[in-house]
C-alpha cells in the first residue's frame, strides 16, 4: 500500500472509531464537572453543600434572567449600571443575619460577577461565610436545581 | 506508513486551533473618580499559519462592552486587530477585576482558549470603616463608631446622618472638616435584634458618591463568637 493509501486507511479508521462511539456511548454531554482540587480559595463545588444547611443564594446575573430562571428563594444583586447597589445591600443584610452561608452564582464558569458581589458581601462583615459557586447558574441546571430543568449527573 | 503517520499528525496539528497573539494580555487602568466609563483596548495579530474566528468575546458582565475591529471577525494569518472594552463604571469604585473570555474557532463553551485582564482602580472619595458596626444581644450598651474619611486632595462635607431605625441614635463628629468624621453609633435597646441603616449624606459634586452607607445590627452572636468567648 502506498502512502495516500496508507493515509486514506488511517482517516477511515478514525472516522468509524468516533463513528462507533458516537452510536455507543451518544453525544458529547456539556455538563460542567466541579473538580474539588481545583478550587479557588473562595470557590464551592455543587456537591460540597450539605443538603441540610441553611444557605442565602444570590444571583448574579441580569434581572430578567433572575426572574426567569433563578433558583428558588435566591435574591438578587447584580452590578448592573440600571441597577441600585445601594438598595440590594440594604436589602440583604437582613437575609444574611438569618443564615450561616451565603453562596453567590452567576452564569457560568467565565462569569466574574459573582466574585465582585461576594466580595462586597464579604466587606459587610456580618459573620457568614461567603462563597461563589463554581460553574454557576448552568452547575445548578445540570443538577435540576432550577426550574424546568433537568438533572444531568 | 511512518510516511502516512507523519502527514497525519501534520494534519491535526494543523487542524487543531492557534490563538492569538496579543501585546498585552493584561491593562490596568487608573480611572477618574468622575468619569462614568472607562476603555481599554488589546491588540492581537495572528501569528498562526491558519485563519482564526473568534467566535465569542465574552465580558462577563453587562458592565463591560466589547468591540473587536469593525465587527470582524476572521483573521487570516498575519493580519491584526483590536478589542476594545468599554466599562461602566456606574455601580463600581475600588480595585475592580474584569476578565474578558475569548473563544476561538472550536472552543467548547465553557472553555476559552484565551483571557484578556483588566484592573481598574476607580477613587473611593469617601471611605466608611467599618462598614457594619455589631452589638451581641443582651450586652451592655456602648457606643461604636464608624469613621468617615475622604480622600486625600478633596474637600467633602458630611451634611447629614440618618438611621433608619430608631433603634439607633446618631451623633457626628468633625474632627477636620471636609476630611475626618467621626460617626458614634448607640443602639437605644440591647433586648432585642435590630437592623439599622446609616445614611450619610455629603455635597460630593459627583451624584454616585454623594451618599454613603454603613449598618448597625444587635443580634445573637454566631457560634463562631460563641466558641471565641473566653
Amino acid at each position: 500500500m502506498n502512502t495516500l493509501g496508507q493515509l486514506a486507511a488511517i482517516i477511515a479508521i478514525s472516522f468509524a472509531a468516533a463513528e462507533v462511539t458516537f452510536l455507543v456511548k451518544g453525544p458529547p454531554v456539556r455538563t460542567f464537572l466541579c473538580d474539588p482540587a481545583a478550587l479557588k480559595p473562595d470557590e464551592i463545588c455543587l456537591e460540597q453543600i450539605p443538603k441540610d444547611t441553611k444557605i442565602l443564594w444570590v444571583d448574579a446575573r441580569p434581572r430578567k434572567k433572575w426572574e426567569k430562571s433563578g433558583l428558588p428563594g435566591s435574591v438578587l444583586w447584580n452590578l448592573d449600571p440600571t441597577e441600585n447597589n445601594q438598595k440590594f445591600e440594604a436589602e440583604i443584610v437582613p437575609q444574611i443575619l438569618e443564615t450561616s452561608r451565603v453562596i453567590v452564582y452567576c452564569g457560568d464558569e467565565n462569569c466574574g460577577l459573582s466574585r465582585e458581589v461576594a466580595k462586597r458581601i464579604r466587606a459587610l462583615d456580618l459573620g457568614p461565610e461567603v462563597l461563589v459557586l463554581r460553574g454557576g447558574w448552568q452547575a445548578l441546571v445540570d443538577a435540576g436545581r432550577i426550574k424546568d430543568s433537568n438533572p444531568k449527573f | 506508513m511512518k510516511y502516512a503517520i507523519g502527514i497525519w499528525l501534520t494534519f491535526a496539528t494543523w487542524a487543531l486551533g492557534g490563538t492569538l497573539d496579543f501585546k498585552e494580555l493584561s491593562k490596568e487602568i487608573n480611572a477618574e473618580a468622575d468619569a462614568m466609563s472607562t476603555s481599554a483596548e488589546f491588540e492581537f495579530t495572528n501569528k498562526t499559519n491558519k485563519a482564526i474566528t473568534i467566535k465569542k468575546c465574552d465580558p462577563g458582565c453587562s458592565c463591560v462592552a466589547v468591540r473587536i475591529s469593525d465587527g470582524k471577525l476572521r483573521y487570516e494569518p498575519g493580519e491584526s486587530g483590536v478589542i476594545s472594552a468599554k466599562f461602566d463604571m456606574t455601580n463600581f469604585s475600588g480595585t475592580v477585576d474584569k476578565v474578558i473570555a475569548l473563544f476561538l474557532d472550536e472552543d467548547p463553551v465553557d472553555k476559552p482558549s484565551q483571557v484578556l485582564k483588566l484592573k481598574i482602580n476607580i477613587p473611593v472619595l469617601v471611605a466608611l470603616e467599618p462598614k457594619t458596626l455589631k452589638w451581641n444581644l443582651g450586652a451592655s450598651t456602648t457606643s461604636q463608631t464608624i469613621h468617615i474619611k475622604v480622600i486625600e486632595g478633596q474637600t467633602i462635607h458630611v451634611m447629614n446622618v440618618k438611621s433608619s431605625s430608631e433603634a439607633f441614635t446618631l451623633k457626628l463628629n468633625t474632627l477636620e472638616d471636609g476630611k475626618l468624621y467621626d460617626l458614634i453609633v448607640t443602639p437605644n435597646a440591647m433586648e432585642t435584634p435590630g437592623i439599622g441603616v446609616f445614611r450619610v449624606e455629603t455635597d460630593c459634586k459627583i451624584q454616585k458618591h454623594r451618599i454613603q452607607q454603613a449598618f448597625g445590627v444587635v443580634r445573637k452572636p454566631t457560634p463562631a463568637e460563641m466558641t471565641n468567648k473566653p
